[in-house]
């Protein structure tokens, strides 16, 4: 993992002292809330239903497990004793004081984290797989582009008030676990002819009111190259990016005015000013950044543990949570483990004190103290011996983390939706619990196979609803909650846009909809055939008969 | 342009140090209890309701102040707006958590 230099310390320590300053300034009165609220953004403090709300960044999804231990604590000891991981592989507190987020924060640098950019029109947290540095299916380790890209864009002062918020993401791996063709800058890491290591990129991707899926403007930057073509992309938003109009501010819609070619050709032109500059990172310094991510010396183990073929033979569910929420790692022996944060009629995300003092415990024993946290909202343990298996099951499931649903449709993405968000038109958390106890069996889930339900209480999709297999969307309706469902959407490198199916439903008729389209896709689909493959083949139609053809 | 007023209206509003929800009483002062809020109906009576929450917030007790509209339950006035009512109430999904605990649920 990266370490903090001298200089991350000091710019992180100032922060807090300067953050430190204006609450006491602003609870004097010596800064109005005008004033105060850019400021406090700046820090990722918002003003949410019930309470402030604090977004703390986790840089690329990567923890260890003191920082998840130091998470934990200020869970309990400035919070309600929980945490909320979000899609963006951050997590947010729902209840901290304002009198109190400096000293969190305090307690936040301590271990090498802040809350900086994860609000404001600026560069957020560059989001990657979850299992980058660890998985048998990739190009190379995003994590150092990452940390380089954190480097370049923090306090970076021509992108501190960009026209709106900016995200970028990456991925090593042919299969897409970032999404990245739906970030404003998706990056995807590949090998040339020649053997080097560079990215194709891709630009304007985004949900919200408009949803659009990225083109890519350029098939392969070196990655040598990669900051100063960062920056091309930048500047060539920040000039024509729409000011006037918040709903047409982001990149997604001044790519789609120019299109790809036009964005790629002022991106070249801007970027031949600026390249071979000193954006240009030394190889010392990109080598000093690698060797943060060096891989563990995890020794070679066989692939076949007895003991787990034993306890799968007499425990289904251990043998489903094998199943579905392992991922082969890149040392044989070893697998990327994956644990649920979507308990059946729990809340998506959500993770107690408790929970995540016990993961970082089993950080610690068993996977080289290292956590991940997923854009789909759960917590990985990257380094897990197959032989550990049992052992780690049987500490999670006791405390409600040993689900066995990870890629199946009980693996819902939600966002917070009414019950807390400001910005909400209706809940999703009670959606996402009412479907996961609809669909409570193992055995069901993996009959229907991989399905992603994601689920959003407003038109800002934070629930990714646009990118769901199966997506819902809360909207107001007379101010009654109104839910629509949209079907065919992927966050994958298949990426695509899911389909409103028809009018929307209650609460209660939702839930009816998603099992009228499960058994459509049971009944009609070819041997082996997942769901999205079979509504591709199928189309709208059959669905829409059987969810509203006896109305 | 303000909307038109059709019955009766409250105010909500964060309090500052903490950002925990509050309703205006008719006397400005604060109150953790929606049936404890001052209501008009009136265009004359909402906009007093406004200038003692503005006066509040000035004082740099409170931020994000709402005119809402109230329903009244058994002679107590309640945010209309399901918004506003888990305002009142708490996340409806976590029941152990905010006024639906109790009015003092934190102390």
């Amino acid at each position: 993992m990266y370490a903090y230099d001298k200089y991350d310390h000091a710019i992180t320590n100032a922060r807090v002292a300067e953050f430190r300053d204006q609450v006491e300034r602003r609870v004097k009165g010596e800064l109005t809330e005008e004033e105060f609220r850019p400021l406090r953004l700046m820090n990722g403090l918002y003003l949410q239903l019930h309470a402030y709300m604090l977004r703390v960044a986790i840089p690329y999804g990567t923890l260890s497990a003191n920082q998840m231990r130091r998470l934990a604590h200020i869970a309990r000891k400035y919070d309600k004793g929980y945490g909320h991981f979000t899609t963006r592989q951050n997590i947010q507190y729902n209840w901290p004081k304002l009198s109190e987020t400096p000293d969190i924060l305090q307690e936040l640098a301590e271990v090498e984290m802040h809350a900086i950019q994860t609000s404001g029109n600026c560069i957020r947290n560059t989001t990657t797989d979850q299992f980058a540095g660890a998985t048998a299916d990739e190009v190379a380790d995003p994590r150092p582009y990452a940390e380089l890209i954190r480097q370049w864009s923090t306090f970076h002062p021509e992108f501190s008030f960009l026209p709106r918020k900016f995200k970028i993401a990456i991925t090593g791996a042919a299969l897409d676990r970032a999404a990245v063709k739906w970030h404003d800058i998706g990056l995807i890491l590949k090998k040339n002819d020649a053997g080097e290591i560079g990215f194709e990129v891709l630009v304007g991707g985004g949900m919200g009111r408009t949803p659009v899926i990225g083109k890519t403007i350029n098939e392969f930057v070196h990655e040598r190259d990669l900051l100063s073509y960062l920056e091309a992309i930048l500047r060539v938003y920040n000039e024509q990016g729409r000011r006037d109009n918040k709903y047409k501010a982001r990149i997604k819609i001044l790519a789609e005015d120019l299109g790809a070619e036009e964005y790629a050709r002022q991106t070249n032109e801007e970027w031949a000013r600026i390249k071979d500059q000193p954006l240009d990172v030394p190889a010392e310094e990109a080598a000093r950044i690698k060797s943060f991510f060096r891989a563990p010396p995890l020794p070679v183990l066989p692939d076949d543990v007895p003991a787990v073929d034993e306890l799968e033979k007499k425990n289904f569910l251990f043998k489903a949570w094998v199943k579905n929420n392992t991922n082969p790692h890149k040392v044989p022996g070893h697998v990327n483990l994956t644990i649920s944060l979507k308990p059946h009629g729990g809340i998506p995300g959500d993770a107690t004190a408790e929970q995540m003092d016990l993961v970082a415990a089993l950080a610690d024993e068993y996977s080289q103290s290292e956590i991940r946290v997923s854009h789909e909202q759960n917590l990985i343990l990257p380094h897990v011996a197959k032989k550990d298996l049992p052992a780690i099951w049987a500490d999670l499931d006791e405390v409600g983390l040993g689900t066995a649903n990870v890629g199946l449709l009980t693996d819902i993405i939600a966002c917070p939706g009414l019950d807390y968000c400001s910005l909400a038109n209706a809940r999703s958390i009670p959606l996402a619990q009412a479907i996961t106890e609809r669909f409570d069996d193992i055995k069901r889930l993996q009959d229907i196979g991989p399905l992603k339900i994601k689920i959003s209480g407003c038109i800002n999709s934070c629930g990714h609803h646009h990118a769901g297999h199966i997506g819902i969307l809360g909207v107001d309706r007379k101010g009654e909650e109104n839910y629509q469902l949209l079907l065919g959407g992927s966050g994958a490198e298949d990426a695509s846009k899911a389909a409103i199916l028809g009018p929307g439903f209650d609460e209660h008729g939702i839930i009816d909809a998603v099992e009228k389209v499960v058994a459509v896709y049971l009944g009609e689909r070819e041997d082996g055939e997942e769901f999205l493959a079979a509504y591709r083949r199928l189309g709208p139609a059959v669905f829409k008969e059987a969810v509203y053809g006896a109305r | 342009m303000a909307k038109k007023i059709t019955g009766p209206q409250m105010i909500v509003a964060n309090r500052l140090l903490d950002g925990r929800v509050v309703f205006m009483r008719a006397d400005g002062s604060w109150s953790t209890v929606a049936g404890d809020a001052g209501t008009a109906e009136d265009e004359g009576g909402v906009a007093a309701l406004e200038t003692l929450a503005q006066k509040s917030a000035h004082a740099n007790e409170v931020l994000s102040i709402e005119v809402i509209e109230a329903t009244i339950r058994d002679g107590k006035p309640f945010p209309a707006h399901m918004k506003f009512a888990m305002q009142a109430t708490g996340p409806s999904v976590r029941t152990d958590l905010g006024y639906q605990v109790s009015p003092n649920w934190e102390r």
